[in-house]
């Protein structure tokens, strides 16, 4: 710039260097402005990113406040213990049983702990009790909402409280508030039940731990439009209440079995007894009479971390195939039926060709042995085929394959193929059930006059089995579901309810040695006609029956039948067809045997043909919902709807001692492999402080600093103040330094 | 010559910080002014009135707090967007006037800045889209993180929870945020 000053300067100097300073200006005016209109778009996009919610990075794990971390090894661990006895008295085909849980608590806080549990998903559980020292508080029946106020009410005023919730029909929470340092707590639940039969044997199942359950991620799929029919929605969660039933697990690697289970069975069949035994505990068995047995775990207490499952067959070559029990409660009567229908001619009868569709689960919840069975079952299965049959093989986890395009015959080179693509599969991934259940259930081969049986083989670990049971329901067309539940602890209220909905049957196993024994038993089922076109009449007394259509029945099942009725006279006749044969039985009400708890079994039937038919759209939600309500508040029965509270009226924490929760920790069931659900090693157990006085959390209700559905805060900052500011230093910053050149060049001049 | 460059320089930044600072204000009173008109069509005609054909919100409410002259207009979603033109209702909170708890959140340097004056006591009213009308008190205020903010969604009463940034003056953003717990003392048309 010197040089051109020295060249230009010599004709007009004054002139030359004002139009230089004027073109120099201009065009920084034109580069403000631009950059400045760049910059304001900019800004927009900075602005509204700035603003975005920033905590989706943050795992709950991150999010706990004020926890306190245990520490690992299992000696030393500072938690609230839990033992369990569960005792069991058997009265022919039905049962009564009691699970007293004692919750200790050895820490020197005062906490509030809870504990998911299963139970079995035909029991009505109706008595709740809560023994603190030597007072006994029996809970009352509330509707949910209203039991759970109750609840937090004693909680806060610092009196002892328990509450028993049903998460699912085989899911119950129970919550036990203001246990003392160094007391013990026992919470005492009663359920009653039918024994399941089948054949000549009959059996029951306690399921002692909650397998791991996958919850699909939200779809885009379950939308709920709002109401104004202004077409915005939000995405719906398929399983709201994931925390509810998500309790932490124990990786059996690192930490020494928890929650010790002690059972005991009182069996008293009401007929000679034969064999007698437990699939997956060591027991003792000990005789008082033909007819009764005590039947123990042989070691004591066991970690809770399988079903226990018990069989016992009649000594004589058959069971009774009918049996009627009565009870009168209140103004009416009860009555329970148990008749096994004689089975077809199985020589004269060849069984029809079918298309079988297998199913297999090979999601990381199968992982272990659980996987073992499923192979070596459908493995046995395909080697049942008769060369008319037609099949096919799906198998999912996140993913699935369908092994032929359609089924095919059963013919040697197809069933090799399909046993060569079983016996590779591996077990990963979550648990998407839905798609398979759609694919098995799209019958593309159309009416061939052949049966068509879908064979599903899970453990059921999921937690939306709703959407499942919508599938079933909305495609099962002329397919029937046959359920396997596989592992130790396999998720039976999905099993039966598939089995219900999709008209089949289902089975369990719970270890390879059952495998062959199971599967005959299913495929005997499969292959014979079921008993058909079934109803039931009473001649004289007028009946609520349940079920109201009465399904078909298959080889070797027992027909149940609960009904209500105005007077106990006449009899009750029962129909139907037995392959293309007529039937029928006639069972004189009079002769009927005095039994127990049955007005509790048929009200729970009746809460069960309530859900199913709100599931099937026969009822709206809404009118589901009130006849399920109506009945679990005659019958004092724990339902959807509601709980079961007990309150200790005299206040036991000082007021201002905090309160701590703590959420019991389960095993993972037995067989499962801990890696494969859940991908790495988990957090340890960790208790979480919670203020029992609401004064200082205003809308804290429930101990949720991690669960998904806790409402986080999106960020409320703006940048303007800190850019306003520092433009506004920038600028006079500017003018000093403007008014300091302007200066110099006259300082310079003056000089 | 040079030495004219680098004041330019800074002026010039300068501008542009202020310019886009005092462009988020104007923006937040510009979109109310726009906003006020929308939801009273919204409350006239009973649908929901974008209040500009591009926006992908809609005002829900208005808050009211009459003692200290304070008002804005809430919008649906807590997207950035949203945040930028007024109070956003988070979409998994109730409606006001329902039972549970609505929650309100609002940037601490514009539609919520009156937030620092409410006191405990104070009537909040809230008008609804569809024109009713709910007055709640203010009881309990406190300082929260943003992911722990104890608020219970399923909660039996009516309650409403307005919340913003905290600390008030801070000017960079940070993790606690201040939330401001009412209760439904009154519901009319």
């Amino acid at each position: 710039m010197d040089t051109y000053d020295a060249a230009d300067g010599d004709e007009h100097p004054l002139l030359g260097r004002l139009i230089r300073v004027g073109f120099f200006l201009l065009a920084q005016s034109i580069a403000v402005m631009l950059v400045a209109f760049v910059a304001l778009l900019v800004s927009f996009g900075t602005s509204w990113s700035a603003t975005t919610e920033q905590a989706s990075l943050l795992q709950p794990g991150d999010a706990r406040s004020g926890s306190l971390l245990l520490k690992e090894d299992g000696t030393t661990t500072e938690a609230i213990r839990l033992g369990t006895d569960v005792d069991i008295t058997v009265s022919g085909p039905t049962l009564r049983a009691r699970v007293t849980q004692a919750f200790r608590n050895p820490t020197k806080d005062w906490v509030e702990a809870t504990y998911v549990y299963p139970l079995a998903t035909d029991g009505a559980v109706d008595t709740l009790k809560m023994v603190v020292g030597d007072r006994i508080i029996v809970g009352d029946i509330k509707e949910r909402q209203q039991a759970r106020v109750i609840y937090e009410q004693a909680r806060r005023a610092g009196q002892k409280a328990a509450l028993t919730e049903q998460e699912r029909p085989n899911i119950f929470t129970n919550s036990v508030a203001n246990i003392g340092p160094g007391e013990t707590v026992l919470v005492q639940i009663e359920y009653q039940e039918p024994v399941h039969q089948s054949g000549d044997e009959y059996s029951l199942r306690v399921p002692l731990v909650v397998g791991p359950r996958y919850n699909p991620a939200p779809i885009v799929q379950s939308v709920d439009f709002r109401k104004d029919g202004s077409g915005w929605g939000a995405t719906t969660d398929p399983v709201p209440d994931r925390d509810r039933i998500s309790p932490p697990v124990l990786d059996p690697a690192k930490n020494a079995p928890v929650n010790p289970t002690s059972i005991t069975v009182r069996l008293n069949a009401g007929f000679a007894l034969g064999e007698v035994k437990s699939h997956h505990h060591n027991v003792k068995v000990e005789s008082r009479d033909d007819t009764t047995r005590v039947v123990t775990l042989a070691d004591g207490a066991v970690p809770a971390d399988r079903d226990f499952e018990l069989t016992w067959k009649p000594a004589a070559e058959k069971a009774p195939s009918v049996g009627l029990l009565r009870e009168h409660v209140g103004d009416a009567d009860y009555l329970l039926a148990f008749v096994t229908p004689p089975s077809a001619g199985q020589a004269a009868q060849k069984p029809l060709p079918r298309e079988v569709v297998f199913v297999i689960d090979n999601s990381g919840s199968m992982g272990g042995t659980s996987i073992v069975q499923a192979k070596v079952s459908l493995t046995y299965a395909l080697g049942r085929l008769q060369p008319n049959d037609r099949f096919n093989v799906i198998r999912f986890d996140d993913t699935m394959d369908v092994l032929f395009p359609a089924s095919v015959p059963a013919d040697a080179a197809h069933v090799a193929e399909a046993t060569s693509f079983v016996s590779a599969l591996q077990a990963r991934g979550g648990t998407e059930m839905v798609p398979a259940m759609r694919a098995a259930l799209s019958d593309k081969l159309g009416d061939t006059g052949m049966v068509r049986q879908v064979v599903f083989l899970t453990d059921g670990a999921i937690g939306d089995e709703q959407q499942l049971f919508e599938t079933i329901t909305a495609m099962r067309g002329r397919s029937r579901v046959f359920m396997v539940g596989i592992g130790s602890a396999p998720n039976t209220y999905l099993m039966t309810r598939a089995a219900e909905l999709g008209r089949g049957a289902f089975t369990h196993i719970g270890s390879v040695e059952q495998v062959e024994e199971r599967m005959r038993g299913l495929f005997a089922k499969l292959e014979n006609p079921a008993v058909t076109s079934l109803s039931a009449r009473f001649s004289e007394s007028k009946a609520d029956v349940t079920p109201a259509i009465i399904p078909d029945v298959y080889r070797d099942e027992p027909l149940v039948l609960a009904a209500k009725l105005d007077k106990l006279a006449g009899s009750l006749e029962i129909k139907g067809r037995v392959g293309d044969r007529p039937w029928s039985v006639t069972l004189p009400l009079q002769n009927a045997a005095e039994g127990k708890g049955l007005s509790k079994l048929w009200a729970k039937r009746k809460i069960g043909d309530a859900e199913v038919a709100r599931t099937l759209r026969e009822l709206t939600p809404e009118d589901a919902d009130k006849t399920i309500l109506a009945l679990a508040l005659d019958h004092q029965l724990v339902t959807r709807l509601t709980s079961l509270v007990a309150v200790d009226k005299t206040p036991s924490r000082p007021e201002g001692k905090p309160l701590k929760l703590s959420e019991l920790p389960i095993n993972l069931p037995a067989g499962w492999d801990f890696e494969k659900v859940f991908g790495e090693r988990q957090q340890p157990t960790q208790l979480r402080e919670r203020h029992a006085d609401a004064r200082n959390q205003p809308a804290a209700r429930r101990p949720t600093p991690a669960a998904p559905d806790a409402i986080r805060l999106p960020k409320t900052a703006t940048s303007a103040e800190l850019k306003i500011i520092a433009g506004l230093v920038l600028i006079v910053l500017a003018l000093i330094l403007f008014v300091f050149n302007r200066r110099q060049p006259l300082l310079t001049d003056a000089a | 010559m040079p030495r004219l460059i680098p004041p330019l320089a800074l002026a010039l930044i300068g501008l542009i910080l202020f310019g886009d600072g005092a462009y988020i204000h104007a923006k937040a009173w510009l979109a109310q002014v726009l906003l006020e008109r929308a939801f009273d069509r919204s409350v006239a005609s009973g649908e929901a009135v974008k209040p500009w054909s591009w926006a992908d919100t809609w005002p829900v409410a208005r808050i009211e707090v009459k003692r200290i002259g304070a008002s804005a207009i809430v919008l649906e979603g807590t997207s950035g967007q949203a945040l930028a033109f007024g109070p956003g209702h988070i979409r998994q909170t109730v409606d006001a006037g329902e039972r549970g708890v609505a929650v309100y959140a609002a940037h601490r340097d514009t539609h919520f800045r009156f937030l620092r004056n409410v006191a405990i006591g104070d009537i909040i009213e809230i008008t609804r889209r569809d024109g009713r009308h709910f007055r709640y008190r203010a009881d309990v205020s406190d300082v929260v993180r943003f992911d722990a903010s104890g608020i219970e969604p399923a909660t039996h009463d009516f309650e409403l929870v307005l919340a913003t940034c905290w600390p008030f003056d801070a000017v960079t953003s940070g993790p606690e945020r201040f939330i401001l717990h009412a209760t439904l003392i009154e519901a009319d048309r």
